[in-house]
């Protein structure tokens, strides 16, 4: 169906998103990068805060595309966009301080190859798709790089892929307790993969309202970055750790509690224990 | 031989575990309306029947539950590389995965339910806490026995992949089989307990679900008591039979021919069901017959 079926009014419009999330999400990424520089891990939370701006991002490209009478493909969509971007992610990773620029280049171009092959093989025609997809694809190489650098301090292959085992009070470096021997990259793909689709999916309808899904997508954003922290436990500093959860909570609590007025706002009544209202011509 | 014996029984826990997952996972999806039923919850507010049913859609079955277990299974894998015992690592793990799941749960109906302002549906507050822990419930029995059974797999039977990979697996495996078996149940069966068993839904009745009880208005809770009694155990099973058979066939038949063994018998056990379900098929057709344009008389 190529019929775009629901308009977006008003409201902060999707370019402006896409900058504001690309920047924020990049910069922040590279803000884990204080942690090489002085030595310590405390900034690892900066990772987090990245997929947050990535997440938002992303939900609102979903809207974009989903616009065009997608309507079962949204956790789909999700999917596709960690599938094409963990490759771009792990390839980027070895690279040193510029994965997160190779990541959003190599993603772009992965994106774009499937966004070709969607259209035009598979024959699906949606205007938005070739772009749609690009974004994806990045969004979800950032995403698993902030959730790779806030587990491990790093966004660089080695730190990914080294972790400590403590026996008998020696520390000894280890694959097997590491961010990707762990296959704790898995768990982040799920976390960021449901987190992207379920803003629109939980708030497509006829009065959807951008500024409450944006805030839903804080708002798992934050839920996926506490596990997240506590995730990364073994992988890095105790105290580094325990800052992550804290930003996280805070950040959680702020958006869910917002997100929970928004909904009342927009709802057509707020009840509780009251039967079914009486509806005219029944 | 005694390895074998070992596992074995490892096999026939794994099996029980998530014979109870399944039926676990099932009832819980059904309560929050999520997979397939999920679009006539949704419809029904817009032919102008508002509800009191709970409408939690997350994403589709499988997906959901790839991320409850694998997160399960990622903070018991995190827990139990600081050393804490298995067991402690688990319930942690299954228990701040359970927080997600309602928090996601809560998101959703409020979210739904307030696009659909246009139509009249209401928020309903009571439903909102009393079905979101019942469903919190639910999924902490699922992802537990879930995230057990892999634990199981990765330590007592040496499987190499970790534990959350062998989470994320599992799980959406626990969610399709949830989805493909026991959703019928409450779909096709509870929402339209109105119309003529057998009928179809017909354009006309889209949206028109069963919404009042056998005393004052029915909610999710009542579906979750009805799909309970048979979509539970039937994707219970389902999920049992699949981790057993799997792991009954790697156990016992993974030495022969390097690994080829477990292959050929797997191949075997699709082929003999295969056999079985169509044998169902024909007999049900013969029995129930193909569906009759309605007589003269029941037209008038």
């Amino acid at each position: 169906m190529t019929v775009k079926v629901e308009k977006i009014e008003g409201g902060i419009p999707h370019t402006t998103i896409m900058v504001a999330g690309l920047i924020a999400s990049v910069v922040c990424i590279y803000l884990t990068y204080i942690n090489v520089l002085t030595g310590t891990q405390l900034f690892s939370f900066f990772g987090g805060l990245g997929t947050v701006a990535a997440l938002v991002w992303g939900s609102h490209t979903i809207k974009h595309l989903c616009s065009y009478g997608i309507g079962t493909g949204v956790p789909s969509a999700g999917m596709i966009a960690f599938g094409s971007g963990v490759i771009a992610m792990l390839f980027a990773t070895k690279y040193g301080i510029a994965a997160p620029v190779v990541a959003v280049v190599l993603a772009a171009v992965i994106g774009l190859i499937l966004g070709y092959v969607a259209n035009n093989v598979l024959n699906m025609r949606i205007p938005v798709m070739i772009q749609s997809l690009v974004e994806m694809a990045i969004i979800g190489a950032l995403v698993l790089m902030g959730y790779a650098a806030m587990m491990t301090g790093s966004f660089e292959f080695t730190s990914l892929t080294t972790g400590n085992v403590v026996i008998l009070g020696l520390s000894l470096p280890s694959y097997q307790a590491s961010f990707l021997g762990g296959a704790l990259i898995a768990t982040a793909f799920m976390l960021g993969a449901i987190a992207i689709q379920h803003p629109f999916n939980a708030c497509l309808g006829p009065n959807w309202t951008q500024d409450r899904m944006l805030m839903l997508a804080a708002e798992c954003g934050f839920l996926s970055m506490i596990t997240a922290a506590v995730m990364s436990m073994p992988l890095i500093q105790m105290s580094a750790a325990l800052v992550s959860l804290f930003v996280a909570i805070i950040g959680w609590f702020y958006t869910y509690s917002k997100y929970i007025e928004l909904s009342q706002r927009d709802a057509a009544a707020w009840l509780d224990s009251k039967p079914i209202p009486e509806v005219e011509g029944q | 031989m005694e390895s074998i014996v070992f596992g074995i029984g490892i096999t026939a826990l794994a099996g029980a575990l998530a014979t109870v997952a399944g039926a676990a996972e099932n009832t819980e999806s059904d309560i929050g309306s999520q997979g397939d039923p999920n679009s006539q919850v949704q419809l029904a507010p817009q032919m102008g029947y508002i509800h009191r049913i709970f409408n939690k859609a997350v994403a589709g079955e499988p997906p959901a539950y790839g991320l409850w277990i694998a997160l399960g299974a990622g903070i018991a894998w995190a827990f139990m590389a600081m050393q804490i015992n298995p067991i402690l690592a688990i319930v942690l793990g299954s228990g701040l995965a359970v927080f997600v799941q309602g928090v996601y749960a809560t998101t959703a109906y409020l979210g739904r339910t307030a696009s659909l302002a246009k139509f009249g549906q209401p928020v309903y507050v009571d439903i909102l806490k009393s079905m979101t822990t019942v469903t919190m419930a639910h999924a902490f029995v699922a992802i537990f026995t879930t995230v057990t059974l892999c634990h199981l797999i990765n330590a007592a039977l040496g499987h190499p992949f970790p534990l959350p990979l062998l989470g994320i697996v599992w799980g959406i495996a626990l969610g399709a089989a949830g989805s493909a078996t026991g959703n019928p149940f409450y779909g096709k069966e509870r929402q339209y307990q109105n119309q003529k068993f057998g009928a179809g839904v017909p354009i006309a009745a889209s949206g028109n679900i069963v919404r009042y009880a056998e005393a004052g208005e029915r909610n999710s809770l009542d579906n979750g008591w009805f799909s309970a009694k048979l979509g539970g155990p039937a994707s219970g099973v389902c999920f049992g039979l699949i981790v057993f058979l799997e792991l009954w066939r790697t156990v016992l038949f993974e030495q022969v021919g390097a690994g080829w063994g477990a292959i050929i018998i797997g191949i075997i056990i699709i082929l003999v069901f295969t056999v079985i379900d169509r044998y169902i098929e024909v007999w049900a057709r013969k029995n129930y017959g193909p569906y009759q344009k309605p007589t003269e008389e029941a037209s008038s």
